[in-house]
């Protein structure tokens, strides 16, 4: 069985206090889509901070899912734009991409 | 055992919330927490959540001479007709809406304070540009080359430095309060330019792309000349960035696809350090230097804001009693 290397999340960021600088000095946070949290698995301080957050801990697969409708929903929001507008007046004027979560 | 005034020659005092300015390695108990406390120094950087905006959206200025006093203004997502104009107002934990933007703008750039700002560029190349006063937004000269997406530096609505911008370009300007001149060119024309700089003769571009290649190039300006100085770890654009030339910090961006990574610069070279939470591109940016950093917004579309705390600086702990 692979080892899990990160433990995932669902959590509403509510702003200051939600990640505090002591906690982001031990762990190594990441957000994706959906407002899903990524931390690091068998790990005191990330446990501690899930639980701080009330966060609704997920599967990868579980996780995976929730950033795939938001991704999706985001693409199709842009699919559904006029040309005019994806044109790219800038470089960085793009269609949101597909993420994959790691384990 | 000893006890805690026989070291210290103090009783641990209880108070109802934090004391208002307590001092280096003071310990105290907060009564409405139950917990106890300790004013300790922070040993690394990091980043920690701050606010919402109240508007979630991207490629917006950011001025701010520390991450407790910044603006945010316009922003998108692109183009024009989507952009926007608000702008709001931070002070260290909230987000307030003030006055907007005569004009919408995404890929804005911002230079100054949250008192004192000017906002050059926008998505339609038409160089427009406004001065904020603490209060209001007034339109002035367009920036002659008329781009968006520059890269700026400076400290005030009259001393404004507004270099590169899309398409990519190598044109600086400075702004005096009441008209633009042009200065020299930076070295390699890009846009999505991290700037750093709290005066228009001392400032750093850092970064950028050109098409579709992101560059780790990293150049100084001394009021007259750019300089090529060491490169960035990481090539990026539309990154966050803020601070000094001799003190500075980037932070997110795309590489392409959006990057987490912080970068601390000392004046000589980069280090990387702690990333942001939220991997974005085009956020608002604002700061003092590699220790105190303020990242708002950005794309894909967010309200999220991150404080950076560098190392050294005064915090307060709560100790872990079990």
């Amino acid at each position: 069985m692979a080892h899990k290397t990160y433990q995932y999340c669902v959590a509403e960021n509510w702003g200051k206090g939600f990640i505090e600088h002591g906690e982001s000095s031990k762990l190594t946070f990441s957000s994706y889509p959906g407002n899903v949290w990524q931390v690091p698995a068998h790990n005191k301080h990330g446990n501690l901070w899930i639980a701080k957050v009330a966060g609704s801990v997920k599967t990868l697969a579980e996780a995976q899912t929730i950033v795939d409708a938001e991704v999706q929903a985001a693409q199709a929001v842009w699919d559904s734009l006029p040309d005019a507008n994806k044109a790219p007046a800038v470089e960085s004027n793009k269609r949101p991409t597909d993420i994959t979560l790691e384990e | 055992m000893s006890e805690y005034k026989s070291i210290h020659g103090a009783k641990v005092q209880t108070y109802s919330s934090n004391p208002a300015n307590p001092i280096l390695g003071q310990v105290w108990f907060n009564a409405t927490s139950d917990t106890l406390r300790v004013q300790s120094q922070t040993t690394a950087g990091a980043w920690s959540t701050g606010g919402d905006l109240n508007t979630a959206r991207s490629y917006l200025g950011g001025a701010g001479a520390t991450k407790n006093a910044a603006l945010a203004f316009g922003g998108g997502p692109p183009p024009a007709p989507s952009a926007k104009t608000i702008t709001e107002s931070y002070n260290g934990t909230a987000w307030t809406e003030v006055n907007d933007m005569n004009s919408k703008k995404a890929f804005v750039a911002g230079a100054g304070t949250y008192t004192s700002a000017i906002a050059s560029g926008g998505d339609q190349y038409s160089g427009v540009s406004e001065s904020w006063n603490g209060t209001n937004w007034t339109s002035i000269a367009n920036e002659p080359s008329g781009k968006n997406a520059y890269g700026a530096a400076g400290a005030d609505n009259t001393n404004a430095l507004f270099f590169g911008g899309s398409p990519p370009s190598s044109e600086t300007r400075y702004w005096n309060g009441s008209s633009w001149t042009a200065l020299n060119n930076i070295n390699t024309a890009r846009a999505g330019i991290g700037g750093a700089g709290k005066t228009y003769t001392q400032a750093l571009a850092a970064g950028g792309q050109s098409g579709s290649t992101r560059v780790a190039i990293v150049e100084s300006f001394n009021g007259t000349n750019w300089t090529e100085v060491n490169d960035l770890n990481t090539a990026r654009s539309y990154m966050g960035s803020t601070g000094t030339q001799t003190s500075a910090l980037v932070y997110a961006g795309t590489i392409p696809g959006v990057t987490a990574v912080t970068e601390e610069w000392n004046g000589s070279n980069w280090t990387e350090t702690t990333n942001v939470s939220t991997a974005r591109e085009g956020g608002a940016s604002a700061g003092a230097n590699n220790t105190d950093a303020l990242l708002s917004g950005g794309s894909p579309d967010t309200a999220a804001t991150e404080e950076w705390t560098g190392a050294g600086a005064s915090v307060t702990r709560t100790i872990d009693t079990d």
